[in-house]
């Protein structure tokens, strides 16, 4: 992306199913190196294989057990290249060749297997199982030999042989459960991780350090240099589950390496890292962190000793829609690409993530105010969901206007689908009358169920509709048996008199709708009587209430004509009050230390300080003797 | 001297739902106790002898409660799978229950292990029952069969293949050992002989059965399914009686109370309706919380026991007489009412000379206040908060009584800003309740008429007036459709009546005009 800069958005169209993926933490991982394949593992525990090239699903694979035993971490191992992390594939640049295409995928599960998966056979390779009691929490090739790493919620480690297909090795690792585990680029050291990361000698199987300082499970680790460990120049980095950190470990020869030597702050916890390792102290290692909120932070250091301040990302990336009010699109995975300025996404929802590569200018850009981009449309733009669409965007918003357009004719989202649809029955019926017909329908089923088991909640949900046309079309559709019990349900209601207006409507629609049955009823004089005894009764004071409305109507009348000519005979007064305000300004403090009520008073509110001061005149002159009012005269007196 | 009469307080009929005696005994149950059971409760059963525990199913588990304790007196868990239909033998010592994995279980009430499993259905058994013999066990399951089965062999005796859906329910007869009724969701209850092996009587009941219920008598029998309750005459051959349809959702359980003169029908709608049994008219109905799967009565309606969808379980017990007297004795141990009845009851003998003292006259302080003719005096104490707010009926009981005096003007005039603006503020709480109204528009237009001098000086009584305004006119409107629906029912009420011909020839055209104002 040419200015992915200080607020870079890339904004998308909103996959039209989202399926809950942002609060869950599902397996995905890119392929290494040539990150021509995506694989991504739902909760059903379905494993799709998306080509990042084609954007199409290029494999789909349902283990047999996939609903008792879902797959909780991934790991691509082609040809003994790469060694990956727990849920997340760690590239390391090693040995390739063999083969162009990542192949091998291992799967760990909950059940406590490791599924191996080819995808160049689109099958099953093979199944590592009888050695976890407990489920995998992260798998990890070697990157040699062809030898897997896996450690489970049993507490152990263990060292399979993929030529053979059994176990090399097992030990027993920590006293919680492993939940995290990496091999050094050079193969010779493993770390894992509970709560204490332990760093093996792969050929003794032996701890060779111990690092404390996380308090919840190790999520993420991962090494970040390719030094050997006694020139002090060994790194790695861990994160945990609920810590918005990312701490940084030196291997140091004297083992004085107690504590973390940087650390890099996140927005969220961290769900998938990418990391290109540094060779040499003047190399940076550059970072790609997705977080679980679907930020995405990049972060690019030279580590070489301790530095106490946590680092802030370089760039931050929120993936949004681009509708009038945006709403965030979660990012699933980012690797960094070969080239430092390329990083490749993956987002949106799970079941059809969107994959696409973009460049940055990582370097050019400013980090003040990248931390916490807001959405707003005014971000520049980039949509991205075309296949093949790789074009740096150009900076000008004419550009992604442009781009918008494009999408907009060929994608359309769900609601604005529905939007049209919703257009499309307005026009045929008339906007009131299709939407008023279907919540009828909906209201006089609920009005019937409610009168038969004189359910409160749903009569009172009906009857406080105040529309007329909604109470007409109801009554209308009601059936014959229900009309009596509605009429009941009224007269009681009526005689309880606190929502009685209401009810006049629904009465006059019952008698309007249902004449002739009601006509009909041989015993209607009975069923009425008492809803005729009570509309009476209450109907007696008609006369008087009328009178009564006469003298406050003429009474109240009479209070706001004087009012009226009171203010039309002050606001002579205003308009000098107002014209001495402008020309003197000076005046203004005083008056607003004078009178509180004036404080808001500047030129540019006359309006409403006009109202004030009529106000204040006329109770001034209606009550004279006041001593508030006093001061308000004063205050007339004075700006006269 | 002539005394002086307190002022009457008219008493208003209350508002609102009618007391009838149903509504009384139905209300007197305390708060219920609730316990969060493992799952949704599907089977409640009473046992039949004291201490008449019950047996709730939930889940993978059978609870025993005690009639009052909130903890489990026992529990049954050895179930593989949810287990159905927890019930006791007649004699209380036994308990039989289905389950997911088609196997019956027979427990010993004080034992813990299964004394018996009966294994012969292919899926999950939802109903099961002991006959009235005691040695035999009904069962009704998924695979569409119903089957007896001898306790003593834990063997099959028979298999009845007659229902084409899965039985839900069931019930045996407690007169007949041999007699049995199944419903099941082919829509059908069927009455079964085991002599005659295969059902006697079938009743299409329109929905899938979900409970069915014998009356003590086994003359009648009712059954519930879809949003139906239907009531069946077995004597006559099943022909069916009523049909009730008082809920909007599944009933899913019925119980007849003690004396068998009240049905009770538990819904998913989440009420519980209780019909008598004379007429067929609700005559009571029970709020829940969610959704109801089961319910019980315990014996003489002690307590009401209501499972739930949300698993939890609600107890209900009868208020008993003991609480009440309690209440009661506290009253009486209060000593100032003590000495208030002294010598209450003292019955003056033959030869006593009865001395008769005044009985000290208790007034109220308005009362004071107006037998003093402190009109505007009592006025206020009428209008204080409390009373205001609380009894509307006394305040306007003293406006009239002022009104009737011809003072209600002199205790209305001569307020100042505070006291008027309390006086609209009843004015504008009251003024649409029907009962007050014809006393308060005189006191509206009195006060109307003593300070129109002043209306304008004081904005809050202004936006007072304004707002009484508001309301007046609000009514008036409101009134005017009333009156419109008066002559809406007026003409309905002309057109229903019986023409007859009206003696004056003149009027022939419009032979009801005297007719309706009649009615």
């Amino acid at each position: 992306w040419e200015v992915l800069g200080p607020s870079a958005h890339v904004s998308a169209l909103e996959m039209a199913a989202d399926g809950g993926s942002s609060s869950l933490q599902l397996p995905c991982v890119f392929s290494p190196k040539s990150r021509q394949f995506l694989a991504l593992c739902a909760q059903d525990g379905r494993l799709r294989i998306w080509n990042t090239d084609s954007k199409t699903l290029h494999q789909e694979y349902v283990p047999s057990a996939h609903l008792s035993a879902t797959c909780t971490c991934i790991a691509w191992g082609p040809c003994r290249t790469v060694k990956e992390g727990p849920q997340r594939k760690k590239r390391k640049s090693e040995a390739v060749q063999v083969e162009e295409k990542a192949d091998l995928l291992a799967m760990g599960t909950a059940a406590g297997t490791v599924l191996i998966y080819s995808t160049a056979k689109g099958a099953l390779h093979c199944t590592l199982d009888g050695a976890h009691s407990g489920g995998v929490n992260c798998v990890q090739w070697h990157p040699e030999e062809s030898l897997l790493y896996s450690g489970s919620d049993d507490t152990n480690i263990v060292e399979w042989d993929l030529q053979t297909g059994k176990t090399r090795s097992k030990w027993k690792a920590d006293r919680a459960a492993v939940t995290s585990l990496c091999v050094s680029p050079d193969g010779k050291l493993l770390l894992s991780a509970g709560h204490i990361i332990k760093m093996w000698d792969l050929d003794t199987k032996e701890v060779y350090r111990k690092f404390t300082g996380h308090s919840t499970a190790v999520t993420t680790l991962r090494f970040a240099t390719t030094r050997p460990p006694d020139s002090n120049g060994l790194y790695f980095l861990s994160g945990a589950a609920h810590d918005r950190l990312l701490s940084v470990w030196q291997v140091r020869e004297d083992g004085k390496d107690k504590n973390s030597v940087v650390s890099f702050t996140l927005t969220d916890e961290p769900q998938h890292i990418d990391l290109v390792t540094s060779n040499s102290k003047e190399e940076a290692v550059r970072l790609a962190v997705v977080c679980k909120d679907g930020q995405l932070h990049l972060f690019e250091h030279f580590l070489n000793g301790p530095c106490k301040k946590p680092l802030s990302p370089s760039c931050t990336v929120q993936m949004s829609d681009t509708k009038e009010s945006p709403m965030p699109i979660p990012l699933l995975a980012a690797v960094l690409g070969a080239d430092t300025r390329t990083v490749m996404l993956a987002y949106g929802s799970h079941l059809q993530p969107v994959m696409e590569k973009v460049v940055s200018l990582l370097k050019e850009t400013e980090i003040h105010d990248v931390k916490t981009p807001i959405v707003n449309a005014k971000s520049k733009v980039l949509v991205p969901g075309l296949p093949g669409h790789q074009a740096p965007l150009k900076g000008t918003s004419q550009g992604s206007e442009k781009r918008k357009k494009d999408t907009d004719t060929k994608e359309m989202s769900i609601a604005e689908r529905l939007g049209e649809i919703d257009l499309s029955t307005i026009s045929e019926k008339g906007a009131s009358k299709g939407t008023a017909s279907l919540q009828t329908d909906n209201f006089a089923v609920l009005l019937v169920q409610g009168l038969e088991s004189n359910d409160a909640s749903i009569l009172n949900k009906v009857f406080q509709t105040r529309k007329d046309m909604v109470i007409k079309k109801t009554v209308a559709r009601l059936p014959l048996s229900a009309v009596l019990p509605l009429v009941e349900e009224v007269t009681y209601t009526f005689v309880l008199s606190y929502r009685a207006s209401l009810m006049v409507r629904w009465l006059k629609a019952v008698l309007m709708h249902h004449t002739s049955y009601l006509a009909s009823l041989p015993d209607l004089v009975t069923q009425l009587g008492v809803l005729y005894h009570v509309i009476e009764s209450r109907v007696k004071m008609f006369h008087k209430l009328t009178k009564l409305h006469g003298k406050l109507y003429l009474l109240m009348t009479q209070v706001s004509a004087n009012i009226c000519s009171a203010a039309s005979f002050k606001s002579v007064f205003e308009d000098y009050s107002l014209t001495s305000q402008e020309l003197s300004l000076s005046h203004k403090e005083r008056m607003s230390l004078s009178s509180p009520h004036f404080c808001s008073y500047t030129p540019g509110s006359c309006e409403k300080s006009l109202h004030v001061v009529s106000k204040h005149l006329m109770t001034a002159l209606r009550a004279p003797g006041d001593r508030f009012c006093k001061t308000e005269l004063d205050f007339v007196l004075f700006s006269v | 001297m002539a005394s002086f009469k307190p002022t009457k307080i008219q008493v208003y009929p209350k508002l609102g739902e009618k007391v009838t005696q149903d509504t009384l005994y139905w209300k007197n149950y305390k708060a219920p106790v609730q316990i969060k059971e493992f799952g949704a409760v599907t089977s409640i059963d009473f046992s039949p002898v004291t201490p008449h525990n019950f047996a709730v199913t939930a889940f993978t588990r059978i609870h025993i409660y005690g009639p009052f304790s909130q903890e489990p007196v026992k529990s049954f868990t050895r179930f593989k799978d949810t287990a159905y239909c927890g019930r006791f033998r007649s004699d209380g010592q036994l308990l039989v229950a289905g389950c997911e994995d088609s196997v019956v279980r027979l427990f010993d009430v004080s034992g813990k292990v299964a004394l018996r499993l009966f294994k012969g259905h292919t899926k999950a058994v939802h109903l099961t029952d002991f006959t009235s013999d005691r040695y035999q066990i009904l069962t009704g399951s998924d695979d569409y069969t119903c089957r007896l089965w001898d306790i003593p062999n834990a063997t099959e005796l028979t298999t009845y293949r007659e229902h084409t859906d899965y039985i839900r329910c069931g019930v045996t007869s407690k007169l007949n050992r041999d007699l049995f009724i199944t419903g099941s969701y082919d829509h059908t209850v069927k009455l079964f002989d085991a002599r005659v092996e295969k059902s006697v009587i079938t009743m299409d009941h329109g929905q899938p059965v979900e409970s069915v219920l014998l009356y003590p008598s086994e003359g009648l029998l009712v059954s519930a399914g879809g949003r139906h309750v239907k009531v069946w005459d077995l004597l006559k051959g099943g022909q069916p009686l009523v049909s009730l349809k008082n809920h909007h959702k599944t009933v899913t359980s019925l119980a007849l109370s003690s004396n068998g003169q009240r049905l009770l029908s538990a819904s998913l709608d989440r009420h519980v309706k209780v019909y008598s049994t004379t007429n067929y008219k609700v005559v009571h109905n029970f709020d829940y919380a969610a959704s109801i799967l089961s319910l019980a009565l315990a014996p003489d309606d002690e307590s009401i026991v209501v499972g739930m969808t949300n698993s939890i379980l609600s107890i209900k017990h009868r208020k008993n007489q003991e609480d009440s007297k309690e209440i009661a004795g506290q009253q009486r141990r209060r000593p100032s009412y003590r000495v208030f009845v002294k010598g209450k009851n003292y019955v003056p003998k033959q030869d006593d000379y009865l001395v008769s003292k005044p009985v000290k006259e208790h007034l109220a302080k308005y009362d004071k206040q107006l037998r003093r003719f402190n009109v505007s005096k009592a006025l206020d104490t009428a209008l204080e908060t409390w009373i205001r707010f609380r009894k509307p009926e006394i305040t306007m009981a003293v406006i009239k009584e002022l009104d009737r005096r011809g003072t209600l003007k002199n205790a209305l005039a001569g307020r100042d800003e505070r006291g008027l603006s309390q006086l609209l503020n009843f004015l504008i709480g009251n003024f649409v309740d029907a009962r007050f109204t014809p006393v308060l528009v005189t006191a509206a237009e009195m006060i109307l008429d003593i300070y129109q001098s002043i209306i304008g000086q004081s904005p809050l009584v202004d936006r007072q007036l304004l707002r009484l305004q508001d309301l007046v006119e609000k009514e008036l409107d409101y009134q005017k459709e009333l009156l419109e629906v008066l002559g809406m029912l007026d003409t309905m009420f002309a057109s229903s009546l019986p023409r007859k011909e009206v003696p004056s020839p003149t009027v022939d055209h419009f032979p009801t005009c005297s007719l309706n104002t009649d009615s």
